[in-house]
């Protein structure tokens, strides 16, 4: 599978590193020194994911993140040095879609971007449009918006987290599973991935995500979708 | 003695020596000033009456026992009249044996009046013997006065200041404890902070507005040296966190570009595939030391977050052991998971990342020292303590178990006996580890006796010591026993979870 790739990273060894890496599991690869480059180059290169390093001088990874995710609904993977909740969930909220640790293998590294450039694709056939409260999902343009029309942003894991959720109405999924089907990941994903994506995703479907009515949390088992 | 006991011991003694010098100065000033007074009573009497006496005899008068029982004697005394050396006496019981001979002889001799006081006199009473001669009739005049009563009181001012003396040696003792106590509090304090500090609360300071202002130079530098320690602590956990960190980017393009070589490594000569495979294998193992350093340092900076979720233990050991085997590589034989049925449908608060490291470097473990793990058990703690009929001795976790056997005895079976606590081995066919060692196999770069027997050398030393410290984090215990088949049994155990309203996000 190819795709375009933008690594924003500081260090130039590791810059090279993964863009020989990167470019021998078959992307293409631009790369950039920092946040601003990076806002600079997107502008203007369609880019498929985007790899960003927390710790960049100037503007800072989170910062860059959070520029990206204003513009775009592209994919972003952040890079840490560290895998403390903090950087974690930080990253995260920030609007990136998954994270890799350093000193990471470039092999995971691959299958991390090929999960997140994977279709969206809540069952094996399409469902069609599924529907909850006042909001209308339609897994195969990838669009959701509501009963008036207005289409409502978010972000491609995002997306692909609510057709799961909503392909199985009032079913429970547990985190593992979510995880599988939406990143990808074995049994020992990081389950922080599934509870920042589902609280940001509250915020643009509920009405008080304080409150939530549709996404609900049960607790020791999973997330469920009420319609 | 302690310095309790010493400052205890000087004030009583004190109080005693105060007591006892008061009471005997109090003592021998009333014995005197009595005596003093009595005697000059005495003196008086004699010589009033000696004159009436020398009146009598001169006027004629011979019926001298008459003459002395009219005599005045007004206190208790007895008159003795001694005339041309015959004695006469009133009351007649009174014999010139009552007269000291030094004061006969004188006043007889001497022709001195002369006066002697006996505290304790010839018959064993006191008295206060008077002698006035009365030469112009040659005759001497005794009169010997009882001191009993004085004596009396003088006994009861002896008890009175002897009790005083013991009470006041008695307060000096009870307050003597209590300066002692009193004194030696702020050492307490110093004495909780120290162990509050070596239980690694290090933000733990002495409180300077509440110290006695004489102690105000040990509250300083006591909160000087532990500003330096923590200081120093954190320097050089700063320091461990900053090489771990440092050499994560150098590791980054190492193993990335390590990486490109190994796609295209099928184009190399054989010697330098050969080279390629050296340098990757040791490549992952410095990778995986660096990360388990990184992880030994948070823990010691105690700036690590624990991610517990509650997940079905049956399925969790199943998968990390899996997972675990697979990091292995092939060739590992898969040992055999046992999980008991009671527990089967159990949940346990983990954070996976941390007990997926804690099933592969178990099973890392047994792959380098103890020839694979054979036996995987997941059962409820055996409370029977069977591990002891197997002979085993717990040098392990002797403090651990302690606590354990607390925490059951109090949460126990619950009424539908829901066991509390998850017991996970894993066994090995190796060759055990001896009593000795079963503590320091947990300790950070620790190499054993087994050492030698490493084969392809992949451990990094902190495999264990990161057991021991996930599963803490995890609010579990470890330990190592001896199996039944002679192998080593690492043994980890987790709390059951349970449902309470806990955080939701």
């Amino acid at each position: 599978m190819s795709g375009r790739i933008l690594v924003v990273e500081d260090d130039e060894r590791i810059r090279s590193s993964m863009r020989l890496a990167l470019e021998g599991e078959g992307y293409d690869v631009k790369d950039v020194a920092s946040g601003e480059e990076a806002l600079d180059l997107f502008a203007d290169a369609p880019t498929d994911v985007a790899l960003i390093d927390i710790m960049l001088p100037g503007m800072d990874g989170f910062e860059c993140c959070r520029a990206l995710r204003r513009q775009s609904a592209v994919p972003i993977i952040i890079v840490t040095a560290r895998a403390d909740t903090h950087d974690v969930v930080a990253g995260l909220e920030a609007g990136a879609d998954d994270y890799v640790t350093k000193p990471f293998v470039a092999k995971e590294l691959a299958a991390r971007i090929r999960a997140l450039l994977r279709r969206a694709r809540p069952t094996e056939e399409d469902p069609g449009a599924l529907a909850f409260g006042n909001l209308q999902l339609l897994p195969d343009q990838g669009v959701l918006r509501q009963a008036d029309g207005t289409e409502v942003h978010c972000t491609r894991t995002e997306f692909r987290l609510l057709c799961e959720l909503a392909a199985s109405p009032n079913k429970v999924l547990s985190r593992e599973q979510l995880l599988d089907r939406v990143w990808g990941y074995d049994y020992f994903g990081d389950g922080r991935l599934v509870d920042v994506h589902i609280r940001r995703l509250r915020t643009k479907v509920e009405v008080d995500p304080a409150l939530p009515q549709h996404i609900l949390t049960v607790r020791g088992m999973g997330y469920k979708l009420v319609p | 003695m302690g310095i309790g006991a010493r400052i205890t011991a000087i004030f009583g003694l004190g109080a005693l020596l105060l007591s006892f010098s008061m009471g005997g100065l109090s003592y021998f000033t009333a014995r005197h000033f009595l005596l003093a007074e009595r005697e000059t009573a005495a003196q008086t009497q004699a010589f009033a009456n000696a004159l009436v006496v020398l009146k009598e005899i001169a006027g004629g008068n011979t019926q001298y026992e008459t003459l002395l029982g009219q005599l005045d004697s007004a206190s208790a005394s007895n008159s003795i009249l001694v005339h041309k050396s015959k004695v006469y006496s009133s009351p007649l019981g009174i014999s010139e044996s009552s007269i000291p001979a030094e004061l006969r002889s004188e006043v007889l001799s001497g022709g001195t009046a002369a006066t002697q006081t006996y505290v304790s006199g010839p018959h064993g009473q006191p008295q206060i013997v008077v002698g006035v001669p009365i030469p112009s009739v040659h005759a001497a005049y005794f009169e010997v006065f009882s001191l009993s009563d004085l004596g009396h009181t003088l006994r009861v001012l002896g008890i009175t200041l002897v009790g005083t003396g013991v009470v006041t040696t008695v307060l000096g003792i009870v307050l003597g404890r209590f300066a002692s106590r009193r004194s030696l509090r702020p050492l307490a304090g110093v004495s909780r902070a120290a162990v509050a500090i070596a239980g690694g609360r290090l933000d733990t300071r002495l409180a300077p507005e509440a110290a006695d202002p004489d102690l105000e130079g040990l509250t300083s530098s006591f909160n000087t040296m532990v500003d330096q320690l923590q200081a120093r602590i954190e320097r050089e956990a700063r320091f461990n966190s900053d090489v771990s960190h440092e050499l994560r980017s150098p590791l980054t393009t190492l193993s990335a570009s390590l990486e490109v070589l190994e796609a295209d490594r099928y184009n190399l000569p054989p010697r330098a595939q050969r080279a390629l495979q050296l340098l990757g294998d040791d490549l992952r193992r410095f990778q995986r030391m660096v990360g388990d350093l990184l992880e030994m340092s948070r823990a010691d900076a105690g700036s690590v977050d624990v991610f517990l979720e509650e997940v079905n233990v049956g399925e969790l050991v199943q998968r990390a052991v899996e997972a675990g085997m697979r990091s292995l590589g092939n060739g590992a034989d898969v040992p055999q998971v046992v999980i008991a049925p009671d527990v089967e449908a159990l949940h346990v608060g983990v954070d996976k990342r941390r007990f997926e490291r804690v099933m592969a470097n178990l099973l890392d473990n047994a792959a380098n020292y103890g020839g694979g793990a054979t036996v995987i058990s997941v059962s409820t703690l055996d409370r029977t303590g069977s591990r002891e009929s197997t002979g085993s001795t717990d040098n392990g976790d002797g403090a651990g178990r302690a606590e354990r056997g607390g925490r059951i005895g109090r949460v126990g079976p619950g009424p539908d006996d829901v066991p509390t606590v998850i017991e996970i081995a894993v066994e090995d066919a190796g060759p055990g580890i001896s009593d000795v060692e079963r503590t320091k196999v947990f300790d950070r770069f620790y190499r054993g006796s087994a050492s030698g027997r490493r084969g392809t050398g992949t451990g990094t030393g902190l495999g264990l010591a990161l057991v021991a410290e996930h599963v803490r984090l995890m609010h579990g215990e470890t330990w190592v026993e001896a199996a039944p088949s002679g192998g080593a049994r690492f043994v980890v155990t987790l709390p059951v979870f349970v449902d309470d309203e806990g955080q939701d996000w």
